[in-house]
């Protein structure tokens, strides 16, 4: 399964998925998700405007980042943060970011160097990061 | 220099500076439509903020804004043939009660705006020593006092942003390990508010740790606004003296909802000079 960040009417990637019941709603929504098959790609670099797909986060880690951004923001439970979730759009300031991947460093026991840490937009770029880390620590 | 700061909760009597009842920490985390609010806001801010100081020959709706190489907004001028635009340069943050935008004429500006009361989720020290320069955890390590020392962590955390911000490189360019800010202590006679003052206010230098930075060539203005945040400003000085010492600058604030209300309050409570002023 992967994500679709900010869905426009035009897909552009740079390999070719086989699309599987690609919903008719997808203009109106914000996100959209759509099942893969053919082979795993790697995530793109994520700035606004720009297609984000990436499938290489783990379920656990993706949860873990959402635990560690909702308690950074004091986020109620109700509030839904998704892979999607955009920090800024949670609320979080410049502060709230930097606080945001100390406590990623800390949980996951790796150092996140301050361009890539630029990088961060989305829960899902966190959990990305943090897997591409973690390997290489491995 | 100007500085004009939108406060959101605004109150109707705009000869007083009432006080803001601040939001807890969870109602000021805004989302979705609050913030959508609070960016357009913000463009409101800028537009009308910079329309101003061109003698309101611009409309604010037809300015023009481009991001430098590495995303800082600048205007970006018309040409006209009958009018040289002025060399007007900006910056603008906020947080979830406060819109601050701080312009001036041909010189970068960083301007970074934090609540007084912020806390942290991290001990201090823990993110001190991660983030910040050695020099700094020293100065911080030695405040015993817990509340002083969280005030003068988020000083040091929006004069680190101001610098950043007017370098206008992003932040990957000047990680803040890399460079040291000094609230050095100068007894220094000041005069607020027509009163004759013998105050001690800092004077707040940058150093650099071993990159071709030029640090002697910023200067920094932390204050107060409104009671409830703390602003730091850093801009370019323009050095016919050599380099030494402080450039006097000129400085206005003033308290805005744009379009609507516009008041200046340097000289009231709504704008304290903590460090590196004196009128």
């Amino acid at each position: 399964m992967a994500s679709l960040a900010q869905a426009s009417t035009a897909l552009s990637t740079s390999c070719k998925p086989t699309l599987q019941a690609l919903s008719s709603r997808v203009s109106s929504l914000k996100s959209v998700s759509f099942s893969i098959t053919g082979k795993r790609f790697p995530s793109l670099s994520s700035r606004p405007g720009r297609l984000q797909v990436s499938c290489s986060a783990k379920p656990e880690t993706l949860n873990k980042v959402c635990d560690i951004v909702k308690k950074q923001l004091a986020l109620p439970d109700t509030t839904a943060v998704t892979a999607g979730s955009k920090f800024t759009e949670l609320g979080a300031d410049s502060l709230d970011t930097v606080e945001i991947v100390m406590g990623l460093e800390e949980e996951f026991g790796i150092s996140v160097e301050e361009d890539s840490a630029q990088t961060i937009a989305t829960v899902q770029d966190a959990a990305d990061l943090i897997e591409k880390l973690v390997e290489k620590k491995a | 220099m100007n500085i004009h700061g939108l406060q959101r909760n605004f109150c109707s009597a705009p000869t007083t500076l009432l006080p803001v009842q601040l939001p807890t920490r969870m109602e000021s985390h805004l989302c979705g439509d609050e913030l959508q609010k609070r960016a357009l806001l913000a463009r409101a801010l800028v537009r009308t903020t910079i329309a101003r100081y061109t003698n309101d020959r611009v409309d604010p709706r037809s300015l023009n804004f481009k991001k430098n190489g590495y995303g800082k907004p600048e205007v970006e001028w018309q040409i006209a043939d009958d009018w040289q635009p002025p060399a007007l340069q900006f910056n603008i943050s906020h947080t979830s009660s406060l819109i601050a935008c701080g312009v001036t004429v041909d010189s970068p500006i960083g301007i970074d705006v934090e609540e007084k009361q912020r806390k942290l989720k991290h001990h201090i020290l823990a993110f001190a020593r991660r983030y910040f320069s050695s020099h700094e955890v020293e100065h911080l390590t030695s405040i015993s006092d817990i509340e002083i020392q969280r005030q003068q962590f988020i000083k040091l955390w929006t004069l680190k942003e101001a610098y950043v911000k007017a370098l206008g490189r992003g932040f990957s360019a000047s990680p803040f390990k890399t460079f040291t800010i000094q609230l050095k202590a100068a007894a220094k006679r000041g005069i607020y508010l027509s009163r004759d003052v013998e105050s001690e206010i800092s004077e707040i230098s940058v150093d650099s740790l071993g990159s071709e930075n030029l640090t002697n060539n910023w200067q920094f203005l932390l204050l107060e606004l409104a009671g409830s945040h703390y602003a730091a400003i850093c801009m370019q000085k323009h050095n016919t003296l050599g380099g030494k010492g402080n450039v006097p600058i000129k400085l206005t604030a003033r308290r805005t909802i744009p379009l609507v209300e516009d008041e200046c309050v340097l000289g009231t409570s709504a704008v304290v000079p903590i460090s590196g002023l004196t009128f």
